[in-house]
Parts: structure tokens; C-alpha cells; sequence
């Protein structure tokens, strides 16, 4: 289809008419480091460093992915794995401020939406998701929330699905919660200003 | 097809006056409009048994809107309104009963917007995923039901009461577990927080039903949901929730995922992800309409988690897929074999 070239705009929108999965997607996407990161050989801070990266550097996404570090390729060819944090899409403005800040500790005043960014048509799409188009037609249909009833699974199934598939449950503490730093919304009902 | 229909017939216009002056007295409201409305409700709530008994006086009108039980024989549609008469006032007075049936009355209206996807082992696994995470939330004993939809679109959503939604084409652009599990975890929190309940409150007490009532609503169907629970369903899912609301679904989403053994850093690579959607995808349309910008909702999650959640990170990916087929074996294994292995299908509407 014609959708493809247009891969790296669309996301994921493409990948799932292609059937492709996130991985192939993310193949192609090419991202900016944030702020200056140590290309690492493996996930992991302690991981040996193959690069000293700069802020803005451009890097393209392997697609891999373990817990917060993601595969990256230099344009100089090189291959190792930099923070998910350390990167932004390079269609969304990256702060000159933060760079070179430790993660964690930037200052967030940085609030550029990246769909503000660069847009392309996507009027070649034939199909679309659920709108608000669909729940304006909406007819309440409690037959279908009684079959959903049916699916409903108990604690018990629940820990034998844990069991099988490896996952235990740990004790996490809650994250704290990031001081203010958005002007007030600018609508006057809940939720309306949320369109962008 | 639906046995209520007997009561939606009678429309009585004083009440309906009556009950918009009770209903939103903070309001200067168009009056016809307000006819409009809380006639609709009332012809859901009168009992067909004496459609021209029913008390013309202010104060009938409310008990009956306080649940004094002035329409014994109205059901769901009585319910309904009783409950909308108390969303208006206070959160505190929603039981964990009524919670769920507020639950099951928006539930309804994203069921008749998208049918579930007939794939019923995609259907046992997201109930088996999204209860297994409900465990660790704060609200372990909640009914939690969870339902793929069959939409292509990339969204989720959720209901007071313990009702998750997924749309099919999120559960096949997740790239692994982990991924819907933050998503399902975001979800979870939205209704341990019951940010829809205040949402809907607040929309309530505004009186803003008004705006958004539906003369669509057909006669037979109205008398099961309560034509305002259809207009609130309506308006909440596509406008969505406060921001504030959802940048705590991020955050506390990311810690529940944890807890419940899995890679914290699935929802972020969600949002990265939604980063590089535009708002004119048609299949990202509706969810990057009713939510913050991916990119601020990513900054908030860095600086809230920094470094904290590194150590729960690190586990193998399995993508959904492989656990699917990881469970079918276990089933064929265990039980004689049954019918074809799930596989991941197009979702071709």
C-alpha cells in the first residue's frame, strides 16, 4: 500500500494495516538524544560505553527494547542501547536547556507537544478507529455488557494465569508526584482542553 | 427484543419542569431543552402500571429523583435516574453497587458504539492479564471485567465499576505484555480513582445534560439504559477525562504494573509511540483527542520515576502472541484438544 512510505509519520497506524507489529515500525524511527548519553553496549548503566553522545545527535530505533533501554544505530554505524528517557521523537522539539542535565533532574519547562509538530496528510487512510462519530450513534447495548459479564475471571484464575506465566507480585512503592509546572487549563469544562 | 419497552410511553410534562428546577437549580438553562431531557428521563422512570398517577407536585418529583422509590416497577431506567439525582450531589452517597450499575449503564454505550471481538481466547487472556493486575490495585474485590472491542482504532477505556476496554487494533500494535499491561494498569487506575464518577458528577451538577441530551435515543432501547446515562456516556468517552486525572493514571498505572511483575517501562514505550501519531490518524484520532499531549505525558513520567523503576525493569519481552500460544499449549496439554490454535487475526471490520 501506499501507507508505507509514509511509515515514520504514521506510526503505528501503518504497522497495524500492515499487520507488521511496533518492531517493524519502530525499525525506522529516528529519534534525537535529549541530552548527552553514553552510548552503552548493553541495557544497563553499568554496561561499558562504546560512544560518548552528544545532545540532538540523531540515532534510528532497532526496534529492541529491554525495560527502560532501547536498541539505537549511530549514523557512524555504530550499535549499542541509550535510556528511553535520553531520547525524543525527532519531530518534537528537544530542549537546548536540558541538555546535558542528568536524567531525572531537568527542569520541565519544556512542554511543546509533539503533535504540534510536522503533520502529514493522512487522508489516504481508508479506515479509522472508534469516534466520537460512533459514540454519538451509540445505541446502549446491555446484551453486550452481560456477555462481558460472562468473561469476568475470579482472583483465584487470575494467580493460576500469574503462576503460569512467571509473574509474582512485588512490593512497589508509589511514585512521587511532579510539582506544577502547566499553566491552568484553558477551558472551562472538564477534560475540553485536551484537543491539540 | 426488549422487555421494558412498555415504559417508555408517557411523557409528562409538568414533572419534567418540575425536575429541571430541581435537578439544576445553579443553571439558567433553555427551558425547552430541559423539557426535553428530563422528560426523556422521566418517561424511563414512571411505571407503565399508572402512567397518569404519577404526583405533579415538586416534591414527588424529588423523592423520586432521591430514590424514595416512587417507581417501584421501572428497573434499570428508575435506577438510573435515581443514581443521576445522586451523582448531582455528592460522590459519597455512590455505594460500591450503584458504582457498578453506573458502571454497566456507560459500559452499555461503549458496547453499542463497537461489538466485542468474537476472538474468545483474545478475550480470556486480556481477563486473565487485566484481573491478575486488578489483584494488586486497591480495589482487589471489584467485579473487574475486561473486553477487547472489535475496532481497529488504537484506544482504551474504562468504566466505574471495575469494566476496562481495549480496542482490538491496540492489543495487535502493542509490541509486547508488558505494553498492554501498562495500558491495562492506566485503565485500572482510572477506575480505583473513579475519575470517571467525577467527571460525570461534575457534568451532572453543571447541568450541562442539557447540551447533550439525544432525541436519537429509540424508544425500545431507552427503557434498558437511562437516556441520561446514554447522553453522559456519550459526551465523558468522547471528550475524555481531566488531564490531571490522567497524568495520575500514568504515574500510579506505571507503579501497579510493577507490582504486578511487570516491566514498569511498558506504558512509556506506549506513549512513545503515541508520540509519533498525528492527531489526523484516524486510528489514533479519538485518543490523542481526549488525552494530553504524549510528550508532556512522557516528561511527567521521566520526572516521576528518574531512575526508581529501573530495578523492576529488565524481564524478557514476550509479546502477546507468544503468550497467547504459551497458554493454548498449557490448555491442550492439560484438557483434550479443542478447536484451532488463537492466532492473532486482522481485524477487518
Amino acid at each position: 500500500m501506499i501507507l508505507n512510505k509514509f511509515n515514520r509519520i504514521h506510526g503505528l497506524g501503518t504497522c497495524l494495516l500492515l499487520l507488521g507489529s511496533a518492531m517493524a515500525h519502530a525499525q525506522s524511527e529516528s529519534v534525537l538524544l535529549k541530552r548527552a548519553a553514553e552510548l552503552r553496549e548493553a541495557p544497563g548503566e553499568s554496561s561499558r560505553s562504546l560512544a560518548a553522545l552528544a545532545a540532538r545527535t540523531p540515532v534510528t530505533r532497532s526496534g529492541a527494547r529491554q525495560g527502560a533501554w532501547i536498541q539505537v544505530r549511530t549514523a557512524e554505524g555504530a550499535n549499542g542501547w541509550v535510556h528511553m528517557f535520553d531520547v525524543a521523537s525527532s519531530t518534537a522539539a528537544v530542549p537546548s536547556a536540558g541538555a546535558g542535565a542528568l536524567r531525572g533532574l531537568t527542569s520541565f519547562f519544556n512542554k511543546g507537544s509533539a503533535q504540534g509538530g510536522t503533520t502529514t496528510a493522512t487522508s489516504t487512510v481508508g479506515i479509522r478507529g472508534l469516534g466520537a462519530e460512533d459514540l454519538a450513534r451509540s445505541q446502549p447495548d446491555m446484551a453486550a455488557v452481560a456477555q462481558a459479564d460472562t468473561m469476568r475471571l475470579d482472583a483465584d484464575q487470575a494467580r493460576q494465569f500469574a503462576a503460569s506465566a512467571a509473574l509474582s507480585s512485588r512490593t512497589v512503592g508509589d511514585l512521587p508526584v511532579p510539582a506544577p509546572v502547566q499553566a491552568p487549563v484553558q477551558g472551562t469544562t472538564p477534560g475540553s482542553s485536551n484537543f491539540n | 427484543m426488549n422487555p421494558h419497552n412498555l415504559l417508555v410511553r408517557t411523557a409528562c410534562l409538568p414533572l419534567a419542569l418540575a425536575t429541571a428546577l430541581a435537578c439544576a437549580p445553579a443553571q439558567s438553562q433553555d427551558a425547552g431543552k430541559a423539557l426535553n431531557i428530563l422528560g426523556s428521563f422521566l418517561r424511563q422512570a414512571a411505571p407503565a402500571e399508572a402512567p397518569a398517577q404519577q404526583p405533579a407536585s415538586p416534591a414527588g418529583v424529588l423523592g423520586n429523583l432521591m430514590g424514595a422509590g416512587l417507581a417501584p416497577a421501572g428497573g434499570n431506567a428508575a435506577r438510573a435516574g435515581d443514581l443521576i439525582g445522586l451523582l448531582s450531589q455528592s460522590l459519597e452517597q455512590i455505594d460500591q453497587p450503584k458504582e457498578i450499575e453506573i458502571g454497566r449503564q456507560l459500559a452499555a454505550v461503549l458496547l453499542g458504539s463497537k461489538p466485542l471481538h468474537p476472538d474468545m481466547a483474545l478475550q480470556r487472556y486480556v481477563n486473565q492479564l487485566g484481573r491478575w493486575i486488578s489483584l494488586q490495585s486497591t480495589r482487589p474485590d471489584l467485579p473487574w471485567t475486561f473486553a477487547v472491542l472489535d475496532d481497529p482504532g488504537f484506544n482504551a477505556f474504562a468504566a466505574p465499576g471495575g469494566y476496562v476496554f481495549v480496542t482490538k487494533g491496540l492489543v495487535d500494535g502493542v509490541a509486547d505484555e508488558a505494553e498492554l499491561a501498562g495500558i491495562l494498569a492506566h485503565e485500572i487506575i482510572h477506575v480505583t480513582g473513579k475519575h470517571h464518577l467525577q467527571a460525570i458528577a461534575k457534568t451532572a451538577r453543571a447541568g450541562l445534560l442539557t447540551q447533550v441530551i439525544g432525541s436519537q435515543v429509540k424508544g425500545q432501547l431507552a427503557s434498558a439504559v437511562s437516556a441520561q446515562f446514554l447522553s453522559l456516556g456519550r459526551d465523558l468517552y468522547s471528550r475524555g477525562l481531566d488531564q490531571g486525572d490522567e497524568f495520575d493514571a500514568d504515574r500510579s498505572g506505571v507503579a501497579l504494573a510493577a507490582r504486578a511483575g511487570f516491566d514498569p517501562y511498558g506504558l512509556v514505550a506506549v506513549l512513545q509511540q503515541l508520540r509519533t501519531a498525528t492527531p489526523d490518524n484516524p486510528l489514533f484520532a479519538l485518543s490523542l483527542s481526549t488525552h494530553p499531549p504524549a510528550q508532556q505525558r512522557l516528561d511527567l513520567l521521566e520526572q516521576a520515576m528518574g531512575n526508581r523503576m529501573d530495578g523492576f525493569a529488565g524481564q524478557a519481552p514476550v509479546t502477546v502472541a507468544q503468550r497467547m500460544e504459551g497458554l493454548a499449549a498449557r490448555r491442550s496439554a492439560s484438557t483434550a484438544p479443542s478447536g484451532p490454535a488463537s492466532r492473532r487475526t486482522p481485524a477487518k471490520k
